[in-house]
Formats: structure tokens, sequence, C-alpha cells
């Protein structure tokens, strides 16, 4: 089971899209969890679930860097979602990114 | 001119959300936004605006039957500082390290101890002066000492744990009994520091911290709450963050939510009491009278999407932000139209928010809306709803929908500029823009 997490500023638009995802997700029957959390509970949520990548909403790309190094060393990537798939709330090319981005690392 | 801002704006952002002491004061905070908002139902509950709803139920339950909705209302409003403390306390104590529960514990004990605990103008029979903490000192009047005490505590207890000063225990101890004393020597020195500051402030004019913080800071910042430029910048500046894509209050509240939380439980506290509001610029008015539908009130544009766009990418937009506008998220409006460095949307963006409050300010001052009784409502509450609830009075609600179609009407030639540019976009074919299309989702494992 992969776990792609959202952060936004209280975890409302995120989860909308989270929840896009999860149905595109489930549609191919893809061992995939995503979940959406505010960014006030980020270091909770990443210590307790050790999520395989966060994505931030746009909203908060100003916490991209600081989140980051902080997430560096766990080898958690953390990307910003793109503008247009986030406001067209287009969860297939959200995840197809994420995925994208696990085979990536998964390779290395 | 947009670059040159995002220069500014981009930055400063970075700077006020991750500094250590501002997160943790609007974090700490956030602690007690639920416990509010659930105690404000309990308030609502109490004071339906409904005329013969109180007599109705006062001849079910009796004359005092307000009174036991009250219990409530207090241990939340009435020890608001309190919560504030813990919560500080919790997250600048993570943010410098420590165990949040152990800043939580020595902040709150920090506060106690500059609490007045004998109240000398109450006397029992015996001519004892009653002893305890009050509410008037827990409650709103207390919120910046509160963010104060938090701060400086965790402070000392860190400074004093990274220099290394517990107590040496010899070889052989277990670690279990040695963590337990770690803290011993630093919660020792922030407790003797908090209790000479009680002695210092006993014999000043003031006596009590409290009254100090009180009279020196929190009584000018709450006059900057009060005055009317305030609520117009607040809206203006989280409208500004919003336009370069970054979520506005999130950033505006590190320095704006205290002082609106300051507000609005003072005229809750006044509500509670059946005296006079004071504050207009509560929480709940930033709220609910300046942007309907999230940050710059695009519930009118996504009215507009819906009902008058012509182009495809409009009605679909409409169709998609329509639900989530409503209960005041619009990041598919934001991101999606964009709204982000969009020249022609950004003057009616910037300009609904500060019409609708320049206008609610007007109307609260004239006495057409009451002013907010300090009941908070959580920010998703529909409009019509979250008008009326808050202040107690249906007018706001319709109010409110008077204000969005107001904003329609503001929008509505800027909106046009833009349904008509994609209309004819739409006629151009499509181009790919990266290879995320083929990416095929049939056959993914994972290691």
């Amino acid at each position: 089971m992969k776990r792609i997490y959202l952060f936004c500023n209280a975890g409302m638009s995120t989860s909308l899209v989270a929840k896009k995802m999860q149905e595109v997700a489930d549609s191919y029957k893809l061992p995939i969890e995503v979940k959406a959390f505010p960014d006030h509970k980020l270091d909770i949520t990443v210590e307790e679930f050790h999520p395989d990548i966060i994505l931030l909403g746009p909203q908060v790309k100003f916490k991209l860097e600081e989140t980051r190094v902080k997430y560096k060393s766990k080898g958690i990537p953390v990307e910003v979602i793109d503008l247009e798939d986030y406001g067209n709330v287009d969860g297939e090319r959200i995840l197809k990114r994420a995925i994208k981005i696990l085979k990536e690392k998964e390779a290395k | 001119m947009f670059d040159k801002l995002e220069k500014i704006l981009g930055p400063v952002a970075v700077k006020l959300s991750s500094n250590k002491v501002l997160t943790a004061i609007r974090d700490g905070f956030l602690v007690a936004t639920p416990l509010i908002i659930v105690a404000s139902i309990f308030l609502v509950v109490a004071n339906f605006p409904i005329p013969g709803y109180s007599e109705f139920l006062a001849r079910i339950f009796g004359e005092n039957w307000e009174g036991y909705l009250d219990s409530v209302v207090n241990s939340t409003f009435g020890v608001v500082a309190l919560l504030g403390v813990i919560g500080i306390g919790y997250y600048y104590g993570k943010a410098r390290g420590i165990e949040g529960i152990a800043g939580a514990a020595v902040s709150l004990v920090a506060f106690l101890i500059l609490s007045p605990q004998s109240h000398p103008f109450f006397v029992n029979q015996d001519g004892k002066s009653f002893r305890g903490f009050a509410f008037s000192n827990l409650g709103s009047a207390g919120l910046f000492l509160a963010m104060i005490t938090a701060l400086i505590s965790v402070s000392i207890f860190v400074k004093i744990k990274d220099r290394g000063w517990t107590i040496k225990l010899p070889e052989g101890v277990p670690p279990a009994v040695i963590n337990s004393f770690a803290a011993l020597i630093p919660s020792m020195f922030v407790m003797l520091t908090f209790f000479v500051v009680r002695l210092v402030f006993n014999f000043t004019e003031y006596k009590y911290a409290h009254d100090f913080i009180y009279k020196v800071l929190q009584t000018p910042l709450m006059g900057f709450g009060q005055s009317l430029i305030f609520e117009p910048i607040y809206q203006f500046l989280s409208t500004l963050f919003w336009f370069f894509g970054i979520n506005g209050p999130a950033v505006t509240n590190t320095i704006f939510g205290p002082i609106h939380l300051a507000l609005t439980t003072e005229n809750l506290t006044a509500f509670n009491a059946g005296q006079p509001l004071p504050n207009i610029f509560t929480g709940p008015f930033g709220d609910f009278f300046g942007n309907f539908g999230g940050g710059g009130s695009t519930l009118s544009l996504v009215l507009l999407m819906l009902f008058a766009g012509k182009s495809q990418r409009m009605k679909k937009l409409g169709k998609l932000s329509i639900v989530p506008g409503i209960f005041g998220i619009n990041e598919m409006v934001i991101f999606g139209l964009p709204v982000v460095l969009n020249p022609i949307i950004v003057i009616p963006f910037l300009l609904v928010p500060l019409v609708n409050i320049i206008l609610s300010t007007i109307a609260t001052v004239i006495g057409i809306i009451p002013y907010t009784t300090g009941a908070s409502l959580p920010w998703t509450t529909p409009l019509f709803f979250s008008g009326w609830l808050s202040t107690g009075s249906i007018i706001a609600g319709f109010f409110q929908i008077g204000l969005v179609a107001l904003g329609c009407l503001i929008y509505y030639p800027f909106f046009k500029v833009l349904d008509n540019q994609y209309l004819k976009d739409e006629t151009k074919p499509i181009e790919e823009k990266d290879d995320l299309n083929d990416i095929s989702l049939e056959d993914i494992s994972f290691d």
C-alpha cells in the first residue's frame, strides 16, 4: 500500500482533490491510499503514518522548501500540485504525477 | 508590477509562516477553535434568534434553563486564555525541539503563577477572602499575557535544557528514572522566574502581570482592532496573498488572528452578561461579511459562471465550484480560472471583499444589522445561516444575499471579458503539455 498524503491550510480543498484521486486509484484497483490533512498537522501525520509522498496544495507552496529540507533525510518526496490540475480537481493527472515520482524513487 | 509585488509578498509569506513564534501562536489558538465552535452552538441554542423561543423553553425547563448551558460556555470562552497558553506552549515547545506536552505544562503553570489567586473583595462568613482562579483573568482579558507567558516559559525551559543543567545520577540508574528527572531543573527555572515576576509586579502599581499586559499591550492592540481601518486592511491583505496563489488568511492570521480572537471573546462575554456589545470587527464578522464563497468573495463569480458563462471552460468550472463555494472553499476558482496573477480578474477580486466589509460596517454602525454576538461558527457555514446565527438577526442573512448580488454586478464586466477570451480559445486545437497522458494506470505495481 502506497500512501499519498495531501496537505493544505485546513485540509478542505485538498480533501476534494484527494477524494477524486482515490476514486481514480480505486477504479484501477491500485494499492494506493490518498488522504488530505491540514498543514499544521503535517509533522504529526508524517510521524505516525509515514506517507510515501507528500503533496502540497498550491496555496501553501511557500512551505515547500521548509518541508523538503525536513523530510529529505527520510526519503519522502515533497511536491507542489500543479495549479491547473488542482483548479480542475483533475484527480487522474495528479495521481499519475505522484505515481511517476514514486516510480522514479523506486528506480533509484 | 505583479512581478515586483510577488517578489515582496512571496518572501513575506515564507517569513511569517515559517516564523516559529508566529506559527506557534496561530496553531496554538487553533486548538481552541473547535471547542469555541461547539460552545457557540450551546450559546446559539440558549439564545436562538426567534421571538418567543426563550419563553417557550422556560415553560418546559424552568426560568433558569439558560444557566445550564452557560456552564459549557464558561468552560471554553471563559478560560480561552488557558486554552491559548496550553496550545501555544505545546506548538512552540515542539518547534523548539522539546516534547509538546512538556511545553504546554510549564506554560500553563507559569501562567497560573502570574494569575491572581485571592480576591479580597469577596469574603466568606469568617471574613476570609475568596481564593481561586477567576474567569476574568482566564478569559479574553488574559489572551495576550497567555501568548507571552507560553513563549517565555518554553524559551527558558529550552535554554536551560540545552545547557545540560540536569541532575546527574550515578551509573546503573534506569534511563526511565533519569528521564523523569530531566525536566526537573528546567521546570524549576521557569517556575522560579515567574514567581519572581509575580513578586515584582506586586510592588508596582499594576499589582498583577495581567493588568499590566492588558493595559500596556492588549488595550492598544484591540484599539487598533476597533479602528475602522483594521478589517479593511486585513481583508485587503488576505485577498492580495490569494491573488498570488498563497493562502491569504494563513499568512495574515499570524498577526490579525489574536486580535480577532480577543475582540470576539470580548463580545461574547458581554453578550452572555447581557451588556452592550463592544466590537464590530470580530472573527465571525470577518469570516462571514467580507468573503462569500472564499477569498475574493468568489461565490458571485461562480454564480456568473453557472448562469452567464458561454465558454465550456466557464460552465465546467462553475459546476465544479458551486458546491464547495457554498461552503466557502474556492481553490478551484483561484487555480482553475485562474485568478492567480490574472490581470483582468484582480480588480473585482480585490474590490468585492472591500466593498462587502465597508458596507457591512456601515450597516452595523447605523443599526441595519446587529453586532456579531461573538458566537463562532465554522468558517464553512453557508451564507444566510452564517449571518443569521452570528448576529442573531435574520436580516443579516438577507443582507449577505444582497452583498452577493452586488458582487455579481461588480464581477460581471470582468467576467465577460474572460468568458469571451475563453470562447475564442476553445475553437483552437488543444496541445499536449506533458507526458502524463502517456502513463497508463492499467498495470501499475509497487515493489
